[in-house]
């Protein structure tokens, strides 16, 4: 416990210096609110997507699936009279595009109100008594939507809803609203509830239903139920659905995760720059301290509570603020997952304790931590310092090598680690202590190029070239944290570029590649990978039978279940293009689409990585016959999921399944076609339909624009590490100008003008941004080299060819030249406006 | 009765190029408890090495520096901390106040360091303001008062762990001569009436008028007048 008068000191000075207060705890309050935004908006996409799991999934046990084409409503009727089926409900699922809620993908569920109580009263099994919900038998076209989503959209009782669910445009009209309690309103708010019969009739779907919701009795023997379902069903736990959806998005939330994490780190730079200039600052007082009595121990208490302190209201301030961001963070969140992964509405982003004690802990761990050195080299001041003047400069350049050791070796093992494991969170501790260990390395390199630079810069500036290279080289404490601090952050964002840059060349060659037709068709429900749009099977032979039209292929997106879980299988059916569509991975079989028109299955490359399979493997693929093993021929090439999928034969499929339709049609024009006139005729042909006809080059645009949408939060968060990183700078300096003050104060008296004052601040900061922004380019090419060849392949599968863009690093450069300048201005102006008399007497 | 400081073949060098500066050579000498003894010298000639040596910041090349029984440059970092804790009062030439510190709190933080009652420690330190004239700034910062004032505070604080040694760097160094005077008479008085030995290193031929012995450094030798 620390004497309370010692305690005191602590605390004034912090109350004494507001700026160096404000800095510490603007380190922290960043960093904290960086992770808590990113965590708030993971947390409360997956708090809503379990919720509107359990809101569709209720208090079912189980659930009999069927194919692409559902479960005959027959499989139902007999489930029910099953001693060991408690209760049993059909459900017709889809997913649908709405204007009417805001241009957004939602849920399309078709229930038996009187089945449904034991299974969801939520949704109204329990509000029979409701006009709405009665009516939902009679009318024709009738839904029930949450009330929170028709006061959000406008939508009246008995007003219309307009939806498109595959390639049919529906007009709805609203029954009934839910209240649904506040807990459950945001999972609601993206669900359109049908009659069962009126969904199957809307959708097409005949006498079959998407599944049949179970509660088995606690008795009942799940497999011995299973065993006698027809070929071609399959009865699942309820929670498979969620696991599967949870864990495709795992890997993103993790990267995510990780880049948060860098926002922390670089704060903690500036936490550690601060503390350090405010010990080398006190360093007369620790000596008086220790010469009257204290302890090192104490001493080193002293500046923890300090830090503990700044690091408390940092936090507090950062989770305020995280909490604020948080709520910008899930609109992009949610949208890249419902770009890419499932239907999903966010409604609230409420702040919950488990996400305000990682922030706080982070928060506080990061501030303790980052004040541990200088708490050490506080405690290790001795008495004589009381009466000497400073040697702190000397001691941390003999420092230097150590310090620089000490990085080299922690490099060297983050560079082993990627060797050791192969696990995602491995090769992230891998990357973390590269660049940790890197930026321990650049003091000691700022102190050496600084020094070199001096001659240099003597003959570009004269005098003042050189006290410029010899004051960062000198001041290298301050100096070397700085430009260490934002050389992370830009090599970060090099990495970060770099690997996006290249993903996105790798992309567009893909898309080159695969998207070689005209035209193409399709149906424009949302919903990401679990979306499976159907279009009328009759479309591709009135396509083909059009002038013009050369050649046709169609491809059919489903979601079977397999012997890893639900899957997403392609059926294709190529045209004159054959297999020339797909690049093949190494290793595959030769000729692979031959062998898939014979039989077997392509799996993509993240589909083979997520679940280790190879060429000559064999998966066993749930058919409306039953299951069936089909051997895997080869694996592609493919960026559209990081879930991955298998492609078969459309005739192999159409052997193994009931279901004709398809999903997309791509249509291959005759040379000298006017293209313009083709789309008109198609869309005449879909006439009736709610499809979409695009041409080549707009289908590239929007597979792009999605491409781009994704990296949004990623650029939102390298942003926030260099305006860190450019705070790091202006702390370092305004310590460099304090400590310097009768130092210049004499430069001045000697005739330094103002403008010659400005042109030295300018020389000093230029010099560290040109150092953080050349060393950050071998980092950030290591970096992206790592991000591309290790984090991806392990996160998500993909090969990609790493594009080291030349503008990219000049972009580096410039920006830590840009933040190391810009950082000056403030400084400068301060020490323009300083009186040199009383900058003389100054001590 | 045994001296309370004793200087037993004292030698001190530091490291300069290749050969090392020797700032003291074999220094023997004996100061009672009670006594004020004044150590002049030319800057730069080892007055301030001798008093750190006492107060065991710094440490002799060779020979040993005795308080009472006790070899100090023998005794463990955490041991001499505790020494100048309990033992010694220190006052500097440019005053070392705490500036986060009130002037009372400044004077009682040696006190509550070594875990005194905190209203035994008020109490002696109002005291000792009061005999400094100071208690009506007790709530005062440092850099409210003048650089006497200052001094004075830290003559207190010197002071408040009623220590039987007084180590003072050219206590009026950074005065002016009727500041110095007033500061070096309080520091005389207070160190006399409650009969503890100061040890003060000075250039001052006033300030070293008022000492009991006058030591001097001359080329690394001690020399003491018997």
């Amino acid at each position: 416990m620390l004497p309370r008068t010692l305690l005191a000191t602590g605390l004034r000075d912090l109350l004494r210096r507001p700026l160096h207060t404000a800095l510490l705890v603007l380190g922290v309050a960043l960093g904290v609110a960086v992770v808590v935004a990113i965590d708030l908006a993971g947390d409360s996409a997956r708090r809503a997507f379990v919720r509107s799991t359990d809101a569709v999934i209720g208090r079912a046990t189980h659930a009999v699936h069927g194919g692409p084409s559902g479960v005959p409503v027959a499989v139902y009727r007999d489930l029910r009279r099953r001693p060991e089926v408690s209760a049993a409900a059909p459900v017709v699922e889809a997913t649908a595009f709405s204007e009417s809620l805001g241009r957004t993908s939602v849920r399309v569920l078709g229930i038996d109100p009187i089945a449904e109580s034991p299974f969801r009263d939520h949704l109204g099994g329990g509000s029979l008594r409701a006009p709405g919900f009665s009516r939902l038998f009679t009318e024709p076209a009738g839904c029930v939507i949450s009330a929170a989503a028709a006061r959000r959209h406008g939508l009246a009782l008995g007003g219309p809803l307009r939806l498109r669910v595959d390639d049919r445009a529906l007009e709805l009209r609203v029954l009934g609203l839910i209240e649904a309690s506040p807990d459950r309103a945001a999972a609601l708010e993206a669900l359109v509830l049908l009659d069962v019969g009126v969904a199957q009739s809307l959708l097409g779907l005949g006498d079959r239903l998407t599944r049949v919701d179970l509660i088995l009795a606690s008795d009942a023997d799940p497999s011995g139920l299973a065993a006698t379902l027809p070929p071609g069903l399959r009865l699942a736990p309820a929670s498979e659905q969620a696991q599967t959806a949870v864990q495709l998005t795992e890997a993103f939330h993790l990267n995510l995760g990780a880049l948060s994490l860098l926002a922390l780190v670089v704060g903690m730079f500036l936490i550690y720059n601060t503390i350090t200039f405010s010990v080398v600052q006190r360093r007369t007082v620790f000596g008086t301290l220790r010469l009257l009595g204290a302890t090192p121990g104490q001493v080193f208490g002293l500046i923890l509570a300090e830090a503990a302190l700044a690091s408390a209201v940092g936090t507090l301030a950062g989770e305020v603020l995280g909490y604020a961001l948080g709520q910008g963070a899930v609109r992009l969140v949610t949208r890249t997952i419902n770009d890419l992964y499932f239907v999903l509405a966010v409604g609230d982003v409420p702040m919950t304790a488990a996400v305000a004690l990682r922030g706080a802990l982070l928060g506080m761990g990061a501030g303790l931590l980052a004040a541990l050195p200088p708490a050490l080299e506080a405690s290790r001041v001795e008495p004589v310092a009381a009466l000497r003047p400073s040697t702190y400069e000397g001691r941390a350049r003999v420092l230097l090598p150590r310090i620089a050791t000490v990085g080299l070796a922690l490099a060297l093992c983050g560079a082993a680690g990627l060797g050791v494991s192969d696990g995602v969170t491995a090769a992230f501790a891998s990357l973390f202590a590269i660049v940790l260990g890197t930026a321990l390395a650049v003091p000691l390199l700022t102190a050496t190029l600084s020094g070199w630079a001096a001659a240099p810069l003597g003959r570009v500036a004269g005098s003042l070239g050189r006290i410029a290279a010899r004051t960062v080289e000198r001041s290298v404490s301050r100096t070397g944290v700085a430009v260490a601090a934002l050389m992370t952050a830009v090599s970060v964002t090099v990495g970060v570029s770099l690997m996006i840059a290249s993903f996105r060349a790798t992309v567009v060659n893909w898309l080159e590649l695969t998207i070689r037709a005209d035209l193409y068709v399709g149906a424009p429900s949302g919903g990401g990978v679990r979306a499976t749009p159907a279009i009328d099977p009759a479309l591709p032979a009135r396509l083909r039978a059009l002038p013009g039209v050369a050649d046709l292929e169609t491809i059919r997106r489903v979601r079977v279940a397999s012997g890893v879980g639900e899957i997403a299988l392609g059926a294709s059916e190529l045209g004159a293009t054959g297999g020339g569509l797909y690049r093949f991975a190494p290793g595959s079989e030769p000729d692979p689409w031959a062998r898939v028109q014979a039989g077997s299955i392509i799996v993509s490359e993240p589909f083979a990585h997520r679940h280790r399979l190879a060429a000559g493997a064999r998966l066993e693929i749930h058919t409306d016959r039953g299951p069936v093993v089909f051997p895997v021929a080869g694996v592609f090439y493919d960026y559209s999921t990081e879930e991955g999928q298998v492609l078969m034969a459309r005739a192999v499929y159409e052997r193994h399944f009931d279901d004709r339709a398809v999903s997309s049609i791509a249509v291959h024009a005759a040379s000298g076609t006017d293209l313009a006139g083709l789309a008109a005729r198609v869309r005449e042909a879909a006439a009736g339909r709610a499809l979409f006809v695009t041409d080549n080059r707009s289908l590239k645009r929007e597979a792009l624009r999605i491409f781009d949408r994704t990296f949004a939060v990623t650029d939102a968060l390298r942003l926030l590490a260099v305006a860190v990183a450019f705070v790091g700078v202006w702390s370092a300096l305004m310590a460099l100008h304090a400590e310097r003050t009768r130092e210049l104060a004499t430069l001045q008296a000697l005739g330094l003008t103002p403008g010659l004052l400005r042109k030295l601040g300018l020389l000093e900061s230029g010099l560290m941004g040109a150092l953080a922004g050349l060393l950050s380019l071998p980092l950030g090419a290591l970096l992206a080299w790592i991000l591309v060849d290790v984090i991806n392949v392990r996160s998500f599968g993909w090969t990609m060819e790493l594009h080291y863009e030349p503008w990219l690093f000049v972009q580096a450069l410039a920006l830590s030249l840009a933040a190391s300048l810009l950082a000056t201005v403030y400084p400068l102006w301060r020490l323009g406006r300083r009186e040199i008399a009383a900058a003389l007497r100054h001590e | 009765m045994p001296p309370l400081i004793r200087f037993d073949k004292v030698s001190k060098s530091y490291p300069e190029g290749d050969a090392p500066r020797v700032v003291l050579r074999e220094a023997s000498a004996e100061i009672a408890a009670g006594e004020v003894v004044a150590i002049r010298g030319r800057s730069g000639s080892g007055k301030s090495t001798l008093l750190n040596l006492v107060a065991g910041i710094d440490s002799p090349t060779s020979g040993d520096v005795w308080l009472g029984t006790e070899a100090v440059n023998r005794l463990s970092p955490r041991a001499r901390t505790l020494l100048r804790r309990d033992r010694m009062g220190f006052v500097f030439q440019f005053f070392n106040l705490i500036p986060t510190l009130r002037v009372l709190e400044n004077v009682v933080l040696p006190a509550e360091l070594a875990g005194r009652d905190p209203r035994d420690a008020h109490e002696r330190a109002s005291a000792l303001l009061d005999r400094v004239g100071l208690l009506a700034r007790a709530e005062a910062f440092p850099d409210r008062l003048s650089g006497g004032e200052q001094q004075r505070v830290a003559i207190a604080r010197a002071l408040i762990q009623d220590p039987p040694l007084v180590l003072a760097d050219e206590p009026t160094g950074n005065l002016d001569d009727h500041a110095g005077a007033v500061v070096m008479e309080l520091l005389e008085e207070m160190t006399r009436a409650a009969g503890k030995t100061l040890l003060l290193v000075t250039h001052s031929r006033e300030v070293a008028a008022r000492a009991d012995r006058v030591m001097t450094i001359e080329d690394g030798h001690l020399v003491v007048p018997h």
